[in-house]
């Protein structure tokens, strides 16, 4: 069970949230971005590096957003 | 040396001193048709069907570990197909045909027991669910029934049909040759096989690269050395996306923790496979008299191969509303594998970027049902170069086109499939 | 009688005796006692059966290492409790024991006789045999397998042990309270730190509570004592016994069970420390000989555990064989203060041969350097080939661990001989010697390969006195270093724990949180029948009526609906306000229908899409003013949704100025629909008009009813009937209800639950979240392709463009009915070119999403996604069923079925 570094609330457990996937950044949605920059934003991962950048939501907390680096190794969260 | 009855006790008279080694001694060699990459149930069966149906021998398979060290030696054995979606259903449902006669064929006890696999449904829009499925697998030639809850209780005691719990049950599907499969033996069936037809398996030897000239690959370096190649197979699960990022592409894929457990041995309780659907547990005994259990993955991406026991309180606590009894029971050993898990779901399967490199990866937490008809197609895939129809739907390529296959329909969210 | 007590010393209390038995015979102890020292007290020492060869077994250890004396104890239910070990289980009065895995008694097993065949029932034998015929190994082998293995026996009865969870942080804790842990408490104490300090016995000391040497040039006695009292003094510091800490999670959590608290059975305790000491001691290992198994054989610190701790005498003959010089020592202090002769010892050179005795040890065989050999009585062993440190938990997090020295090495009584009984490595799942070196030869000569497939390690004792051992041996066979064999994974938990502490209140009804609307309690009282739908409890169907079944109650609400007026609580249906300057920017990017016609006071049905353009949820947006919405999504997706719309804002779109605000809870929702709606509203005395131009269809008004009930009524049609969604503060749920029941009576006013709703949706073609929303479809698959706006990005606007989503040949949305006009359509069919035969595979071109009877129709109607259905409108197929061994023929038509253009709407 992690204790996830809540921004608002402080070092809180991780059943007080839910997971959100990586922290991706949408192409322009009025630009009519490609299928391709999609493509590679929504499904592709470089699971080559082992500390990724996600985001979680903290439901039974502030209801707030948050995204944070994590190592996928070792579940360290790093600033 | 031929395994049966006769033969253990001929063997037992010389004190058991002449078994062979099940996977010969190999040396690596400068050079081979092909390399799979991955010593697990798939690599495994690829390389007996390219021995033994397509008479290709000429093969190494490498792994960093030991022979089905990854999710061949960590899932719940469990085998069925009750799939809805032809592609699922259409390989799995071929699978499970092969499991039934692949103790004979290995000459290997693989323990398929067909002991039957019940999943219960728990409102009656979901049994309808359930009854659509089970036609699909009825006209797909597989076998299929819907139980009522009265059904239920004579097949399997002990379990909780009463109304006043949280999601009383209200039916179930059951699929009478669905079963468990002893993990480890399958892993070991195959090498034995693969082995003695003169198939290279080497263990403890993490591949490093690729050597890739003209988007065409041409070798593997491992840690005992280069290695000339035709073709390579990836079929490594968790370390697939790290092997792609070797040879220069990512895919579309997340890796997620799932978790295991088991309770100590007891005498025979349950004979099927049980699966309670309102917040994923499911359940069986094992040979030895464990009852084990799995439940949803841990929901975030992890490479650690260790999980979160709040997923295993959730799971338990299911498993106690389905089977009250077994909260009398003790929680014995859990563990945990890395499920390669795809944006619909759905295994990734055949052609990469890559030129003569294969993947055989995205199977998730449902890998092991597969495997004998995943080794099947692949060898055949890589000895004619022909798509068997069986993996076409899996393309690396369905994320780009749109032809997903999203069994339940979850969507690009690896970490709620 | 206690025959093998000692009259003095030990730490049982002789002033409070414990009556147990034991296989029926009444037995006493002493409070103090375990079931393992009361049963050596009293002279018993054959326990249980081992689980492949039933081999007599005795108590080998004093802790949970314990891989024998397995047994089973009645619960204060009268439930037994099978594989408790007999060393860890507290003596209490009335305690119920007996032994496992024997038939008929633990002296006189039948199952002994698979000793017989022992030379065939090698290691993994079932991988080579049970082959054929291909049907018997589940029909006949697999069976008597499983009877044969498996430890104790488990009853269909369930828990009715009570158990609690707790949470608990702190800055240190401390694991174990041996005198290296008790210091460390201490002086963590002292800091001024949060201390826990746990022990899994059921006192603190650790090894200070049997071993006699001082401490600190004090006598341990008065060491242990001092500490103790330092250790209560300190406020700061919450000390726990018979609490096992059995696992390590990531960021410093530790789990661990309290057993016999005091008022509920045991508390599951999930502990937060700063920093986490562990202070978990060290396993003797035993040797590996020739029948090493018989009762009477025990670890060196376990004989001395129980004669200084629990003042019993083990046997009365002992022979040692200890590879420690010190450990020797102490073990024949031991043994001499308790009387007990020493018959001798194993000295270097020295090699066992075997062991004799029926169901006991009685004599030992030994071999000198010149290959002499003697013979010894004795009815007692003590074993010990080294120590092991329990470093389980600092490996559950992956620490990586190695051995620094061979364990092999350091032994100078290394036992080889064979050809003289069966040498075990793991007593508990009878792996022997020959075992591992089959495993070798074989090629599974890597710890993990060598575990699966002897099974070494793998029992309730999760090979605590067996893996160094195997680790030891196997290195040995295959002529490699203990390192390069592998160290095994040491899995959670430590030691087993119940499954009901774990779970705890959490299961049964309480698994999870039931959600109930504002209207739960009036329906309750209005003959509703509920159902689980989700979270929620959910009106089903109505019924006054004990004689009328569900089918006829759902006739009778939709015909209700249709010809006069119903009502329908939608209070479930996910409410969100949404505020702000950019608040239409928002929607805009969110859904993919175009908003920026919708005037104030008006409403739209909207579709959500996911990033990769399928469809995942509708709803509703109404603008209330110009930036002012209020967004209605599904029951099912709500939660979901609900995040969903937040993580935009937050995360992708954090520049536009729009404030979400879930109002779910705030409204009761009831829903008036039929032709006689309008006129049922009016006697609700709305402050506003109601007539068809003032409110026509998609769009809401705020005001009062009675001029007391604050409101919003918006015109929105799930059944396709004109129809008034009245919003009234959650508070007043119970008065709209009544009101609505009492003004609509004269109309006929029908309750309706979601079966009624659902039919009447299906009558329309409207489409439903888990059914033709089922995570694949597109809009345009559901012939909501006008909806989705062409002159605008919004999410999933991209992916949506891709071309096999375009196929024509795509499952899409139709309407079925029979061909013949009267044949029930079978519900969750498929549809095919031509009828089933049973015995033939047969492809499907298309599945059934809903099928019902419809009362308005008088027929059997369905949807169906059918590939290029769109293109497929009035052709011939069959809805086939297998199952139910049914075809029947169907005519594709539109999904709409009944009022087609939709005149009814507006009433």
């Amino acid at each position: 069970m992690l204790l996830i570094p809540c921004p608002n609330c402080g070092e809180r457990d991780e059943r007080e949230f839910s997971y959100g996937g990586r922290a991706i950044k949408y192409p322009d949605l009025n630009a009519l971005a490609s299928i391709q920059a999609w493509h590679e934003v929504l499904h592709l991962r470089d699971n080559s590096t082992e500390v990724i950048r996600e985001s979680w939501y903290h439901h039974s907390g502030c209801e707030c957003w948050i995204e944070i680096t994590r190592n996928l190794m070792t579940h360290e969260f790093e600033s | 040396m031929k395994y049966s009855g006769f033969s253990l006790l001929k063997n037992a008279f010389s004190g058991h001193r002449k078994w062979p080694n099940i996977v010969a001694n190999s040396e690596l060699k400068s050079s081979y048709d092909i390399v799979i990459v991955g010593a697990g149930g798939h690599g495994l069966a690829t390389a007996h069907y390219l021995a033994k149906k397509h008479g290709v021998n000429n093969v190494l398979v490498i792994d960093s570990g030991w022979i089905g060290g990854g999710n061949t030696g960590r899932n719940t054995t469990i085998v069925r197909s009750d799939y809805l979606l032809s592609a699922s259903f259409e390989l799995k449902n071929f699978a499970l045909q092969l499991w039934k006669s692949l103790s004979q064929e290995l000459n290997f006890n693989l323990m398929y027991s067909p002991r039957g696999y019940v999943d219960l449904a728990h409102s009656d829009g979901e049994l309808e669910h359930f009854l659509l499925r089970a036609n699909a697998m009825r006209l797909g030639g597989a076998d299929a029934e819907i139980l009522s809850p009265e059904e239920i209780a004579a097949m399997i005691p002990g379990i909780n049909l009463s109304d006043d719990t949280r999601y009383p049950v209200s039916g179930a599907l059951y699929q009478a040759d669905g079963g468990v499969v002893r993990h480890d033996a399958v892993a070991w069936g195959f090498a034995r096989s693969a082995s003695s037809a003169g198939i290279d398996i080497v263990q403890n030897c993490p591949v490093s690269g690729f050597s890739i000239e003209n988007n065409k690959i041409t070798g593997v370096t491992t840690a005992q050395g280069k290695v000339a190649c035709g073709k390579v197979l990836v079929s490594t699960a968790g370390a697939s996306s790290h092997l792609a990022g070797m040879a220069g592409f990512a895919l579309p894929i997340e890796m997620i923790n799932v978790q295991a457990f088991v309770s100590e041995p007891v005498k025979p309780v349950l004979d099927t496979v049980v699966n309670y659907n309102a917040g994923l547990s499911y359940l069986s005994q094992t040979d030895k008299g464990e009852l084990v259990m799995g439940g949803s993955t841990d929901g975030y991406a992890s490479f650690a191969k260790r999980g979160s026991f709040a997923r295993i309180e959730d799971t338990l606590a299911r498993a106690i509303q389905m089977f009250p009894f077994i909260s009398n029971l003790r929680l014995m050993r859990h563990w945990s594998g890395t499920a390669d898990i795809p944006m619909d779901g759905n295994a990734i399967v055949g052609h990469t970027p890559v030129e003569n490199l294969f993947f055989n990866c995205g199977w998730g937490y449902a890998g092991f049902k597969a495997t004998p008809a995943v080794g099947w197609a692949m060898a055949e895939l890589l000895t004619t170069d022909l798509m068997p129809e069986l993996l076409r739907p899996f393309s690396l390529q369905r994320f780009e086109t749109g032809a997903l296959i999203d069994d339940v329909g979850i969507g690009p969210y690896p970490w709620l499939h | 009688m206690q025959q093998r007590r000692l009259e003095f010393g030990g730490r049982i209390n002789r002033s409070e005796p414990i009556y147990f038995s034991f296989n029926s015979q009444h037995l006493v102890g002493y409070a103090g006692d375990t079931l393992a020292s009361a049963l050596l007290a009293n002279n018993i020492n054959l326990v249980s059966r081992s689980i492949k060869y039933h081999r007599p077994r005795g108590i080998i250890s004093a802790g949970l290492e314990e891989p024998s004396a397995l047994v089973a104890c009645a619960d204060a239910h009268g439930v037994f409790i099978p594989n408790l070990k007999a060393t860890e289980v507290r003596l209490k009065n009335g305690l119920v024991a007996r032994s496992q895995n024997c038939w008929p008694s633990l002296t006189f097993d039948f199952g002994a006789v698979l000793q017989i065949g022992s030379a065939i029932l090698t290691a993994g034998f079932y991988y080579k045999t049970f082959m054929w015929p291909r049907q018997w190994w589940h029909r006949v082998y697999e069976k008597l397998i499983r009877r044969i293995a498996g430890q104790g026996r488990i009853t269909y009865d369930a828990d009715s042990k009570r158990y609690d969870k707790r949470n608990i942080n702190c800055d240190t804790l401390v694991i174990g309270s041996g005198p290296r842990g008790l210091r460390a408490a201490i002086s963590a104490a002292e800091s001024g730190a949060e201390v826990i300090l746990v022990e899994q016995d059921q006192e603190f000391g650790g090894s200070a509570l049997w071993e006699k040497r001082p401490i600190d040039s004090t006598p341990v006695d008065e060491w242990l004592d001092e500490k103790l009292s330092r250790l209560k003094q300190y406020s700061n510091c919450r000390s726990m016994i018979n609490t096992l800490a059995f696992g390590q999670y990531d960021h410093g959590l530790i789990l661990a069970v309290e057993q016999n608290p005091g008022n509920v059975e045991a508390i599951y305790w999930r502990i937060r420390a700063k920093k986490i000491v562990l202070e978990t001691g060290a396993t003797e290992r035993p040797l590996v000989f020739a029948n090493n198994d018989r009762p009477g054989i025990m670890l060196a610190a376990s004989v001395r555990q129980y004669i200084n701790r629990y003042a019993v005498k083990p046997g009365t003959r002992a022979f040692i064989a200890i590879t420690d010089v010190d450990e020797r020592q102490i073990t024949e202090d031991a043994l001499q203060q308790a009387g007990i002769t020493v018959a001798g010892s194993l000295s270097e050179g020295e090699k066992i041969i075997t062991t004799r005795g029926w169901q006991c040890l009685r004599r030992v065989q030994l071999v000198d350097k010149q290959g002499v050999e003697k013979s010894l009585n004795c009815d007692l062993m003590c074993v010990s080939n080294g120590w092991t440190p329990n470093a389980h938990l600092s490996a559950h997090l992956g620490d990586k661990q190695a051995f620094t020295s061979s364990p092999g090495e350091s032994s100078n009584l290394q036992q080889h001989l064979s050809g003289r009984g069966k040498a075990f490595v793991d007593l508990q799942n009878d792996v022997t010697r020959e075992d591992l070196e089959l495993a070798v030869r074989e090629g599974y000569d890597q710890i993990e390969l060598a575990k699966r497939y002897t099974a070494t390690g793998m029992g309730t004792d999760q090979g605590k006195t067996s893996w160094t051992n195997a680790i030891v041996e196997l290195a040995r066979i295959s002529g490699k270093d203990a390192n390069a064999i592998g160290l095994t994974s040491f899995r959670p938990p430590y030691s087993p724990v119940s499954f009901g502490a774990l779970v705890g209140a959490d299961t049964g009804a309480q698994m999870t949180a039931v959600r109930r609307t504002p209207f739960h309690r009036i329906f309750s009282e209005s003959g509703c029948v509920f159902q689980t739908s989700g979270d929620w409890l959910y009106s089903r169907y109505f019924s006054n009526d004990s004689n009328e079944t569900m089918d006829q109650a759902i006739r009778r609400e939709v015909l209700a609906v249709r010809n006069g007026v119903g009502c329908v609580d939608m209070s479930t249906l996910a409410k969100v306000d949404v505020k702000g300057r950019d608040a239409l920017e928002f929607l805009s990017r969110v859904y993919c229908n175009n908003l920026d016609s919708l005037k104030p006071g008006r409403l739209r049905y909207v579709l959500m899409l996911r990033e990769d353009g399928i469809l995942y949820d509708d709803g509703t947006v109404t603008r209330l003013d110009d930036s002012h919405f209020l967004v209605t999504m599904t029951t099912a997706n709500a939660a979901r949704s609900w995040q969903w719309i937040n993580k935009m804002s937050q995360l992708q779109w954090p520049d536009l100025d729009v404030q979400l605000t879930s109002v779910t809870d705030h409204w009761a929702s009831l829903a008036i629909a039929g032709p006689e709606s309008r006129k049922l509203l009016a006697e609700l005395r709305p402050d506003f008009d109601i007539d068809k131009d003032s409110l026509p269809f998609a769009s809401v008004r705020q005001g009062m009813l009675d001029k007391e009930i604050p409101c919003r009524v918006f015109t929105v049609s799930f059944s396709g009937e004109l129809s008034y969604e009245i919003n009234v503060p959650a508070g007043f749920a119970s008065r709209l209800f009544s009101r609505v029941l009492e003004s609509g009576s004269p109309y006929g006013i029908t309750p309706y639950g979601l079966e009624t709703l659902d039919v009447l949706r299906i009558e329309k073609g409207h489409i439903s979240v888990g059914t033709e929303i089922d995570g694949r479809t597109t809009p345009a698959d559901l012939e909501l392709g006008k909806m989705v706006s062409g002159k605008k990005g919004f999410i999933g606007s991209s992916l949506l463009q891709r071309p096999a989503l375009k196929l024509h040949d795509r499952p899409q949305l139709v309407g079925l009915k029979p061909a013949d006009g009267k044949t029930p359509i079978p519900p969750a069919a498929l549809l095919t070119a031509a009828p089933w035969q049973a015995g033939k595979i047969q492809s499907s071109i298309g599945k059934l999403t809903a099928a019902v009877e419809s009362p308005t129709l008088g027929h059997s109607i369905a949807l169906a996604l059918l590939n290029n259905g769109h293109q497929r409108m009035n052709e011939k197929l069959w809805a086939v069923s297998p199952l139910n061994n049914q075809s029947v023929e169907v005519i594709v038509g539109p999904n709409c079925c009944y009022d087609i253009e939709g005149s009814r709407l507006h009433g």
